[in-house]
């Protein structure tokens, strides 16, 4: 079971960088904004098997929580300042 | 492989090609809000059936009542973020994409 | 960035989670010994749920509900009460933060004592550090204009 964790952590860490060109490369500031949002959601997905990797799932409970609030709070905000600013 | 081991692991796996399928989305859709779309209801399924999973296997314990409340969570939390976001780029401007016009953002 | 949400669905959902992120704060506090947590990461998930009420409600009822005063006091209220531990343990005869001398007070046994001091001074961090977050961020919001009005501190010219 150990190992199947591990696969799905590596097919996931392989799903991050194909985020992360729609992150850097994505014109405009707004498709920026949703590729961060994807890259949180699916680091939240990894830290948790990480914890049933090693055996020590009450450590990374917590910080997967915190991490999915804080993902939502900075969504919320970008979106927030660029309503405001008024431009793409 | 036992009763919890057998169970969770197709939820896992159902979870990872929402994850895959979501991604490819995000990569080759022609328009921001069409990208949005796969993006938002996606990666919202893919880690609800994920924690699921993993909280299946985990039991009946502290642990798995605690993947249950970030699997709630997240169903309410991202849903208005990609809310917030479309609502944004509506006010920016930004149009949606008719089929026929060239491929742009 | 802090008028007021004309959207129902966020500030809906932003009042609804809002009292659950400020019970997992206080939960993260109070687990620093057993699981990764402590003073400082649950006052900056105070503070986060503060700023967060203050993106979709606006500037006005969150001044309401927190003024620039009452973020002040809060601050210097949670390092009083590091510091009056850390003083209390000195005046025991030990030496600053030395939880140990507590157990003649709390009629603990020492090891105990430590426990609690710890937990102490984890609390007076966490009030300390979810002030200043808020204070920080009301500083950046508004411009670093004084809040005038009966807020201020005595007469201010210009």
């Amino acid at each position: 079971m150990g190992n199947f964790f591990l696969y799905l952590g590596m097919g996931l860490f392989v799903l991050v960088f194909l985020c992360l060109y729609r992150a850097s490369f994505g014109p405009g500031v707004l498709n920026r904004i949703a590729g961060i949002c994807a890259i949180g959601t699916k680091t939240l997905v990894i830290l948790l098997l990480m914890g049933f990797i090693y055996n020590r799932v009450e450590m990374f409970i917590d910080i997967s929580m915190v991490y999915a609030l804080l993902n939502f709070i900075g969504t919320i905000t970008a979106a927030k300042y660029l309503e405001m600013k008024g431009e793409a | 492989m036992d009763l919890q081991q057998i169970v969770s692991i197709p939820f896992l796996l159902v979870g990872f090609f929402f994850f895959l399928a979501a991604t490819i989305g995000l990569l080759r859709f022609p328009d921001f809000f069409c990208r949005l779309h796969a993006t938002g209801k996606g990666d919202t399924m893919a880690v609800l059936l994920s924690l699921i999973g993993l909280s299946v296997y985990e039991g009946f314990s502290l642990t798995g009542l605690k993947l249950i409340f970030i699997a709630v969570f997240m169903f309410l939390a991202q849903p208005t973020a990609t809310h917030a976001i479309s609502r944004a780029a509506m006010r920016c401007g930004q149009e949606p994409w008719i089929k026929g016009k060239a491929k742009t953002q | 960035m802090t008028r007021v949400t004309d959207d129902i669905i966020i500030r809906t959902v932003a009042r609804v989670l809002i009292p659950f992120i400020q019970l997992y704060a206080l939960y993260v506090i109070m687990h620093g010994h057993h699981s990764p947590g402590g003073g400082f990461q649950g006052g900056v998930i105070f503070g986060a749920s503060f700023i967060l009420y203050l993106l979709t409600h606006g500037l006005e009822e969150a001044k309401a509900r927190m003024s620039e005063m009452k973020a002040g006091l809060f601050s210097s209220f949670g390092l009083l009460i590091y510091s009056g531990i850390g003083l209390l343990c000195l005046i025991m005869g030990s030496n600053y933060l030395d939880y140990g001398r507590l157990s003649t007070i709390l009629r603990v046994i020492p090891a105990q004592a430590r426990s609690l001091g710890i937990l102490g001074v984890e609390i007076g961090v966490g009030i300390a550090v979810m002030a200043v977050m808020f204070s920080i961020f009301f500083d950046i919001a508004t411009g670093g204009e004084p809040p005038g009005g009966e807020e201020s501190f005595g007469d201010r010219d210009g």
